[in-house]
């Protein structure tokens, strides 16, 4: 199985690296230093470019791309913003980085920092995240007072300073313009674009916008060269990727694997360690909630951003939420569209109005209540949320709800015909009670 | 709390940000640690130290989960409700935690807070802890899993033998 702890270099270490002296001694800051001493911000800028690497939060956009967007000759001051709003239901991973390996993030919002001509970075984490931030806060002083991040970074008279900035619960924050008016001190409702961020981002400055795992997955780039970035997974998409795996498997947790190399079977069977005895797989939200749902013919799909696209879904943000043969599609249908019901900021009516009657109608399904032409008033209503609104909430609404209704309409039609559908039996995880303050 | 001490508190941040407004949703948490929750003069205290209108203020309030603008109990349980933790039991776990501290439950819209204003159950999306489903936060902090009725009984019994830590952390 081609799993490689590239981002999650504490897993390699074996060791959590949450203070300076171990990051250091797993290989860490080499990357920073070298950059910043020995490269140009262009060079630096290339190296990401050429070895290929992707957006992580979702959209999977080419993060040297996005990068060079941001106008040279700007007279503004230019920012680097992390997202570390962490909010897609069944995605896990950045909260690993922040709690286990943060100077990580730190080191690669510094590359990336320098990169652009960045001379201030902005980390945006979620208020669910205290604890999280807590250890980042202690990480970013920690590694201000080891000379990485202040008025002189690695002795290099290049200047940058990280500001961390709590939310208080908002998933429409982690939307990058959303974020970027939150961070502004305005309600986080996303923004018409164009203008994009790289262009007019914050307090109208150019701003380059990252997820956690993207800027974690810089540094390595740099050590090991983006060449060698470049030949792991496939030709579009290269590298690692953290998948999350949750729900019906008996071995939840985060995977790291080779893009390309994994199908969506072996991180479920192998790595999540399938389903308790006698269950068997039904239904699978691979990339986050957001995305279509997958049935079992789609269980050899490679794990990478094309394969994923090509059998309907999209990567996404690797949160890979497993169902098994005790679910109920409808139940689950409709627990995800109540979550985007509650979400919906409010700004565009399609999305506000529209998550909500996706809501209803399910709820009167689930009830007993439902309709056979509920399932065409449904899918008249898909098109008149999705595509018409300011941000991608109302499609990744829509793609989960749209897509149960088309793979399994046997068990909407069932549903409707028998009174509505029994709430099933929770599966009883049989691991015992971790956590308190820790996260880990 | 009062625009003077919140003041103190923006101080040392202030030079982190172009614009004074970005203060305010630090104003407001910070504001939220001595109570738990924010008054209408809180409210106002923030608008003052931050140089924004008490409406808009509340505007911003308004617009978060975390920020309370009424009372909660001395602790605030919050269990996620989201798919991951669904299939692993949340639904069963919120409806006995709303029966342990006789707090409504009723169909897509539970919790409140306990007659003798201990605890506040609540529901939350996802807390990002699926691995650990069904998972619950307890205030801001300490997130757990899998929780089994049994350990949020004994989670319960913990917080009421507890004093809330200060400063008070949603």
């Amino acid at each position: 199985m081609p799993e490689l702890n590239s981002v999650y270099r504490h897993r390699e270490a074996g060791h959590v690296l949450t203070d300076v002296s171990s990051y250091r001694d797993a290989g860490g800051y080499a990357a920073l230093a070298h950059a910043i001493n020995e490269r140009t911000p262009d060079e630096v800028l290339y190296a990401i470019t050429r070895s290929g690497l992707r957006g992580r939060g979702g959209a999977g956009f080419p993060t040297g791309r996005k990068a060079s967007f941001l106008p040279k000759d700007a007279q503004l001051a230019k920012y680097l913003v992390c997202n570390a709003d962490e909010s897609e239901p069944g995605t896990f991973k950045d909260r690993e980085i922040m709690e286990l390996n943060p100077h990580q993030l730190i080191e690669g919002m510094v590359i990336a920092a320098y990169a652009i001509g960045a001379e201030r970075g902005y980390i945006y984490i979620r208020g669910e995240y205290e604890y999280q931030a807590q250890v980042l806060d202690a990480a970013i002083t920690a590694a201000r007072e080891a000379g990485y991040l202040g008025a002189d970074v690695a002795g290099s008279g290049y200047a940058l300073d990280l500001t961390l900035y709590r939310g208080a619960g908002a998933y429409i924050c982690g939307e990058e313009t959303g974020l970027l008016e939150s961070l502004e001190g305005k309600r986080g409702q996303p923004r018409l674009k164009p203008p994009f961020p790289a262009v007019k981002g914050l307090w109208a400055s150019p701003t380059l916008l990252n997820n956690v795992e993207t800027l974690a997955a810089i540094p390595p780039i740099i050590e090991q060269g983006p060449d060698w970035y470049a030949a792991m997974g496939t030709e579009k998409s290269p590298g690692t990727k953290i998948f999350s795996v949750s729900g019906h498997v008996t071995k939840p947790g985060n995977y790291e694997v080779i893009l390309g190399e994994t199908t969506l079977r072996e991180l479920i069977f192998d790595l999540a360690g399938g389903f308790r005895e006698g269950r068997s797989f039904k239904a699978c939200w691979v990339g986050g909630s957001s995305v279509p749902v997958l049935a079992e013919q789609h269980l050899d799909t490679p794990l990478d951003y094309e394969s994923l696209m090509e059998a309907g879904t999209f990567l996404g943000s690797g949160g890979c939420i497993v169902m098994d043969d005790s679910g109920c599609i409808v139940r689950a249908s409709l627990r995800l569209a109540s979550f985007y019901r509650h979400e919906s900021c409010g700004k565009c009516t399609p999305c506000r109005e529209g998550t909500g009657w996706m809501e209803n109608v399910l709820q009167r399904i689930a009830d007993g209540d439902g309709r056979m032409e509920d399932l065409e008033l449904m899918e008249s209503l898909f098109g008149r949320i999705g595509g018409n609104c300011l941000c991608a909430l109302a499609d990744g609404a829509v793609a989960p709800i749209s897509s149960a209704i088309k793979l399994f309409r046997d068990d909407f039609a069932r549903a409707i015909t028998n009174g509505g559908t029994e709430r099933p039996e929770p599966m009883a995880p049989a691991v015992a009670l971790t956590g308190g303050r820790a996260g880990a | 709390m009062t625009a003077d001490e919140i003041r103190d508190h923006l101080d040392p941040i202030r030079d982190q940000f172009a614009e004074e407004r970005s203060l305010v949703l630090p104003a407001l948490k910070f504001a939220q640690t001595e109570k738990g929750h924010v008054t209408r003069e809180d409210m106002e205290a923030v608008a003052e130290a931050v140089n924004l209108s008490p409406a808009y203020v509340e505007s911003i309030a308004s617009f978060y989960d975390r920020i309370y603008t009424s009372p909660t109990g001395e602790r605030i349980v919050s269990v996620c409700v989201s798919l991951s933790c669904m299939l692993n039991g949340s639904d069963e776990l919120l409806e006995h935690l709303c029966a342990s501290e006789g707090v409504p439950h009723e169909g897509n819209h539970a919790g409140g807070t306990s007659a003798d204003g201990r605890i506040t159950v609540q529901e939350a999306q996802c807390l990002g802890a699926c691995d650990r489903a069904p998972c619950l936060q307890v205030d801001a902090e300490e997130t757990m899993g899998p929780v089994s009725l049994d350990d949020a009984d004994g989670q319960l019994q913990r917080l009421r033998s507890e004093t809330a830590p200060r400063p008070m952390l949603r």
